[in-house]
């Protein structure tokens, strides 16, 4: 169709090149032609729009005289003379997307000089196009933003008309700003930023007085109702079902602030001061921070207190006007609830106050427009219709709340007076923070002192307690760290609440916060306790913020006494281990990108069946929980260290520098080694010499110069090694060496995997063992590390056993659990030595015993037939990489069977008649082994009742640990523990109680102040019911009339 | 007009690489592409067909927004593909698709199909970034990869379509959540293709690109 057209265009012209001022006259011509569009010369029309682009756009790079002649002929006439045919939206469309195209492309100032010069742009700008049709909107919206990027000081002259106080450019796309299309949205926002971009006095003073009051107010409110809509989906959520939809208010919600954060950083100081009020008075101080200390009044309360603490905490992460931010800042660290309620009840006597506010210009024009509100409901349709009030807003909110009670103390429904009111009250609440701006501190002070308490600062503090949940506790520290990053925020107001601020010298920290933090870090250190991790990342960081002063700490002895108890040992487990330590310094925790998660805006949860990251939740199961120790003791060790100015010495266990590289020239004189092929996977073979060193496997070849040296060509952990005999081949192993992931839940990338060939059985048989042997030691050489790190007193007593599975576990899971076998081939258990236990107190996790007794073994269905199992005692185990987490969900535990004596946690619990699957079959070459690094049991006690029990106890097992008083702590008596867990968990105990013993001294010093807060913020609540009842109420019934 | 889906895409990469070429050509091929003249534009709509079914693009360009960040952050969110754009003429544009992709990562809905698109594939003897380069980012990061030239049309018409074909299997797949037009992608009007008959004569013109 349009190859005709084009042909038929192109054959007629005079000229063969289309890019020519003769193409161009004869375009002319055509169009003079046709100046009424029918279904016949449509396609010809739009072919001829299209053409006479193209030639614009040469010329503008090629012939000035193209343009003169376009000016000259008047063609842009023609288009608008097309375009007011109503000509449908196939012409409409082509010609919007020429003058896209056009404006677009044109690279010279003249060129666009001419284009803009006689107003037509203007009226294709207001013509009334179809906007019903999503296309015909898309276009016209790109054409507008397109227009948008090529405005300056010296091209708006041409869009805003001073003496008729025209810019429809700008007015024209505001219009727009709710539109249900995204991509519309998005489009008018850039057209604003673009105009309020342009430093130009007069559209500047024209925005603000003309258009800055509607556009904002509505922007305002549409935020408003959508974090009212944000709210209710919160509430309503459940099962955590509402998360997509709650991800998408968020998400939006962001938007919102970045665009106001775009707007705001623009500097321009007018429209600022509009908009600071707007924001402060009509969103955040009456639908955020009163939200804070609603609560007790349902009636009252507008939004959760926790969505209030999110928004916050996104707001001032986000927005850094320091107007804006200093005024907020102030309300939460300073403000009274008092402001509120006294002004409220005010304003129930004379209801004219807000004349005295009236000086301020933008508010008599909000006045005046609410008056002639319009229905809101409609302004997402009705874009034309600018006009709206976040007063509705608030409004509409507070008809929610069914109270109608105090209604009679006001007579008037007249709606005029409503509004005042509720613009009052969020006046008054500017009071102390606006003024803030233009007086001086002392009067600052005063009025603060004025207050009771701070409501908003108790609120807040008292959020930080953690022992139900730590629901509000994370919003809290988000918002206090949003809080103490946000530039824009005076530091002097920080100063005065000791709010830590970063970087900054200072001699003193704020007790009450401190102490709050450590009794959050307590209560993570403790097994059961609900802090998640991302709270507990969050606590660390504002300790240190709190504390550390540009070079030294500053934190009281009592302070870091509290702290050290905190950081006890743990749950440990040597894959896990080293596997968190990687995936928690690799990703640091980042809270602007946590406070853009939706989902811990839902009540915290313990399943990762939501999908919500770990250290967003909750831990699941036995072996989330131990990764969680492990992360909770990274965590306080690397505070703790830091508040003591001591460098890390021991962490990663595995340092590269440490290891062995390719490449590297080694002395082996006197080194084992087994000459091999090594043919990998693809197929290529090589000679090689295997090496096996103390954490690493090697491969080399002889080094050319120096005898008896060797140069590495491969280097592997051990403990990442899977070692397998090759079934047809008896003197081949298939050795696989994974890479150390960082990823819990990446898929384990091999960065080894081949058959190593060996010159007989014998050979292979040594090198298994010797592999195996090394994998052992090299594990065990961490794990005595560990025990080191953690203080824990190192058994070399009891012997190491694999320890599958357990005859009761506590997941039914479990049994179907994935494991993954290696095989080795150790014969018997002559090298007991090796297999050692390097813990006997390092409860819960791993538990490893001697025994020997393991009837329920063929429970364990993943470990293989447990042949040897009758001869027991030839317990050989091996510790396996479990490079996953989820791999290391094979981790199983006993629950059942701890005698009554002993209370234990389900993961200390040795189980009555543990399986251990180890063992070695003789008969098969493969010979899989699964394991755990099994520690003993915690309990002294149940250790013995097991030695008793089995008949071929190791002579290591004489060894026995001496009762250790933490292991036979009676049970804990946090509440926690009990309610919780069915069994108490006896690990838990001790440290949780040392915890608390060490912090009450330093609570009944500095305590009492907070003490003193709390009845007061209370008092004030109660007191502000009656007066809140009532603004409510009348509010209501003007809403009702 | 007549729709199963309408796909919104964008286009990201540093500026000169040819985005808003890509998508005029895409879009409008009627603009045919001269030596000594390059012409671009930041919107465009085409109509396609996938398994049968019509799919309306929709391809918005970033391009001059980069300053604000409410902008690009909203844009990411609302589109289901994105087309990462780099010049093989410059390796600093290969160079910074890493701050790219993370940008996209960060702000975009985790479904969003990210293509990668090495341009400029006429001017080989200036090549600076090798295809096995373009192509083992993409493996690294899980982007399908291709080499267009806005110039030649070589390619353009697959890299637009392959994304779509993408995002159409995600929703056959029942990954897209079609319900939620945050994800930028929307129903038609009526999802059927009886009307095909009647669309299907005005279905070029009525893109407005003229795709036929």
């Amino acid at each position: 169709m349009f190859g005709r057209s084009r042909s038929w265009v192109v054959g007629q012209g005079k000229s063969k090149n289309i890019h020519s001022l003769d193409h161009l006259k004869y375009m002319y011509h055509v169009l003079t032609k046709n100046t009424t569009v029918t279904d016949h010369n449509r396609n010809l029309l739009v072919e001829t729009i299209r053409s006479i682009t193209e030639i614009l756009i040469w010329g503008d790079q090629n012939d000035s005289s193209v343009f003169d002649f376009f000016l000259e002929k008047n063609m842009f006439a023609f288009f608008l003379n097309i375009l007011r045919q109503r000509s449908g939206r196939y012409v409409c469309v082509q010609l919007l997307q020429t003058l896209n195209i056009l404006f677009e492309n044109i690279s010279h100032e003249t060129s666009l000089y001419y284009l803009l010069s006689n107003n037509h742009v203007n009226s294709i700008i207001v013509h009334k196009f179809d906007f019903s049709d999503e296309e015909i909107m898309a276009y016209y919206i790109s054409f507008l933003k397109t227009l948008s990027l090529k405005l300056n000081n010296h091209t708006v002259h041409f869009f805003y008309n001073e003496h008729t106080n025209d810019f429809a450019l700008y007015t024209e796309a505001i219009k727009f700003f709710n539109h249900p299309e995204s991509m519309v949205r998005i489009a008018v926002r850039t057209i604003t930023l673009n105009v309020y971009k342009v430093d130009n006095q007069h559209m500047l003073h024209y925005i603000r007085d003309k258009t800055a009051v509607p556009y904002f107010s509505n922007l305002v409110w549409f935020i408003g109702s959508h974090v009212i809509e944000l709210d209710k989906c919160v509430q309503t959520d459940e099962e955590h079902k509402n998360r997509g939809k709650l991800s998408d208010l968020v998400a939006e919600h962001l938007d919102h602030l970045h665009y106001l954060n775009d707007i705001l950083i623009i500097n321009c100081e007018f429209l600022n001061d509009v908009l600071t009020d707007h924001l402060l008075n009509r969103l955040f101080l009456p639908l955020y921070v009163y939200s804070l200390v609603g609560q007790e009044q349902s009636e009252d309360r507008k939004i959760n207190p926790q969505v209030s603490l999110y928004l916050l905490s996104q707001v001032f992460l986000i927005i850094h006007y320091q107007p804006l931010v200093s005024a907020l800042a102030d309300v939460i660290l300073n403000g009274d609830l008092s402001m509120f309620s006294v002004q409220a009840e005010h304003n129930a006597h004379k209801s004219s106050v807000s004349i005295t506010f009236a000086g301020r210009s933008f508010n008599k024009s909000c006045t005046g427009k609410t008056q002639k509100r319009p229905n809101y409901k409609n302004v997402g349709e009705e874009e034309e219709e600018e006009r709206g009030g976040p007063e509705e807003g608030s409004e509409e909110e507070k008809g929610k709340g069914t109270e109608v009670s105090s209604k009679s103390s006001r007579t008037s429904g007249d709606t005029e007076e409503i509004e005042m009111v509720v613009m009052e009250k969020c006046r008054i609440s500017e009071v102390p923070s606006m003024t803030e701006q233009n007086t001086t501190d002392e009067e600052k002070s005063a009025a603060a002192s004025l207050a009771d308490g701070q409501p908003f600062l108790d609120m807040v503090y008292n959020a930080l307690d953690c022992t139900t949940d730590d629901y509000h506790a994370l919003f809290v520290l988000c918002l206090l760290y949003a809080m103490s990053h946000c530039k824009g925020i005076n530091q002097e107001l920080l100063q005065k609440i000791q709010l830590p601020v970063p970087d900054q010298e200072r001699s003193s920290y704020s007790q009450v916060l401190v102490e709050r933090l450590i009794r959050v870090m307590n209560q993570a250190a403790q097994p059961d306790g609900k802090v998640r991790l991302a709270t507990l990342e969050l606590s660390c960081l504002l300790l240190k913020q709190s504390v550390l002063s540009s070079s030294q700490c500053i934190i009281k002895d009592v302070h870091l006494a509290c702290l050290e108890v905190s950081v006890c040992g743990e749950d440990i487990f040597l894959d896990m281990f080293e596997d968190e330590y990687r995936s928690m310094t690799s990703k640091p925790l980042n809270v602007e990108y946590l406070m853009m998660d939706a989902s811990i805006l839902l009540p915290p949860t313990g399943t990762p069946l939501t999908g919500i990251d770990f250290v967003k939740r909750l831990p699941c199961g036995d072996v989330e929980k131990t990764r969680r120790a492990i992360r909770v003791f990274f965590m306080l060790r690397s505070l703790s260290l830091q508040l003591q100015a001591e460098p890390e010495t021991q962490l990663p266990l595995t340092r590269p520098e440490d290891l062995i590289k390719t490449d590297d020239v080694l002395d082996l004189n006197n080194s084992d080694l087994i000459a091999c092929m090594v043919v990998s996977k693809d197929g290529t073979q090589a000679q090689r010499f295997l090496a096996v060193d103390i954490y690493q496997m090697s491969l080399v070849e002889p080094e050319s110069k120096r005898l008896g040296w060797g140069v590495v060509k491969f280097a592997g952990l051990l403990q990442d090694m899977q070692v397998s005999g090759v079934e047809d081949d008896s003197r081949a192993l298939n050795i696989i060496i994974h890479k150390p992931t960082s990823n819990p839940h990446a898929k384990p990338l091999p960065i080894l995997q081949a058959n190593f060939v060996f010159a007989d059985h014998i050979r292979c048989i040594i090198a298994k063992q010797r592999l195996a042997k090394g994998r052992i030691q090299a594990r065990k050489m961490k794990m005595q590390r560990i025990a080191a790190l953690l203080d824990l007193p190192v058994q070399p007593s009891s012997e190491v056993l694999g320890f599958s599975q357990t005859s009761s576990s506590l997941s039914p899971a479990a049994a179907s659990l994935p494991f993954r076998f290696y095989e080795q081939s150790r014969r018997g258990h002559a090298d007991s030595s090796a297999q050692r236990s390097v813990f006997d107190k390092v409860p819960g996790f791993a538990v490893a015993h001697s025994v020997s007794q393991h009837g329920s073994s063929p429970l364990s269905s993943p470990s293989p037939p447990s042949s040897g199992s009758g001869s027991t005692g030839q317990c050989d185990s091996i510790t396996t990489s479990t490079p996953s987490a989820d791999e290391a969900a094979s981790v199983e535990r006993s629950v059942e069977g701890p005698p009554p004596t002993w209370a234990l946690a389900p993961s200390l619990t040795p189980a009555s008649q543990p399986s251990i699957s180890l063992l070695s079959d003789p008969n098969t070459d493969a010979l899989s082994v699964d394991s755990l690094t099994l520690l003993p049991p915690a309990d002294p006690p149940s250790l013995r009742t097991f030695s008793t029990q089995s008949s071929l106890q190791d002579d290591a097992s004489l060894h026995q640990p001496e009762p250790d008083d933490t292991d036979t702590a009676p049970p804990p008596e946090s509440p926690e523990g009990t309610e919780h867990e069915a069994e108490p968990r006896e690990d838990s105990t001790c440290p949780a109680e040392d915890h608390t013993d060490g912090l009450e001294p330093a609570h009944s010093t500095e305590g009492v102040q907070d003490d003193d807060l709390s009845p007061d913020s209370e008092n004030q609540h109660l007191e502000a019911t009656p007066d809140e009842d009532r603004g409510v109420s009348d509010v209501e019934e003007s809403s009702v009339d | 007009m007549a729709y199963a889906y309408l796909f919104k895409y964008i286009i990201i990469g540093d500026t000169g690489v040819g985005k808003s070429c890509l998508l005029l050509q895409f879009t409008d091929k009627r603009f045919q592409p001269v030596h000594d003249l390059t012409i671009g534009v930041e919107f465009g709509a085409r109509m396609i067909t996938i398994d049968g079914k019509q799919i309306k693009l929709q391809i918005w360009d970033t391009a001059g927004q980069e300053s604000f960040r409410s902008i690009t952050r909203s844009y990411y969110r609302g589109a289901a593909g994105a087309l990462l754009v780099y010049d093989i003429t410059r390796r600093d544009t290969f160079n910074h698709l890493t701050t790219w992709l993370e940008d996209a990562r960060q702000h975009s809905n985790s479904n969003m199909v990210i293509m990668l698109i090495g341009n400029k594939s006429d001017l080989e003897s200036r090549r600076e970034v090798k295809k096995e380069e373009g192509e083992a980012f993409a493996r690294e990061h899980g982007l399908i990869f291709m080499e267009t030239s806005a110039k030649t049309a070589s390619n353009v018409e697959e890299a637009f379509i392959n994304t779509a074909k993408e995002i159409y299997e995600k929703i056959q797949e029942g990954v897209f959540d079609i319900n939620n037009e945050a994800n930028g992608i929307k129903i038609g009007p009526q999802h059927a293709a009886t009307n095909s008959t009647l669309p299907g004569s005005q279905g070029g013109p009525q893109t407005g690109g003229g795709c036929c």
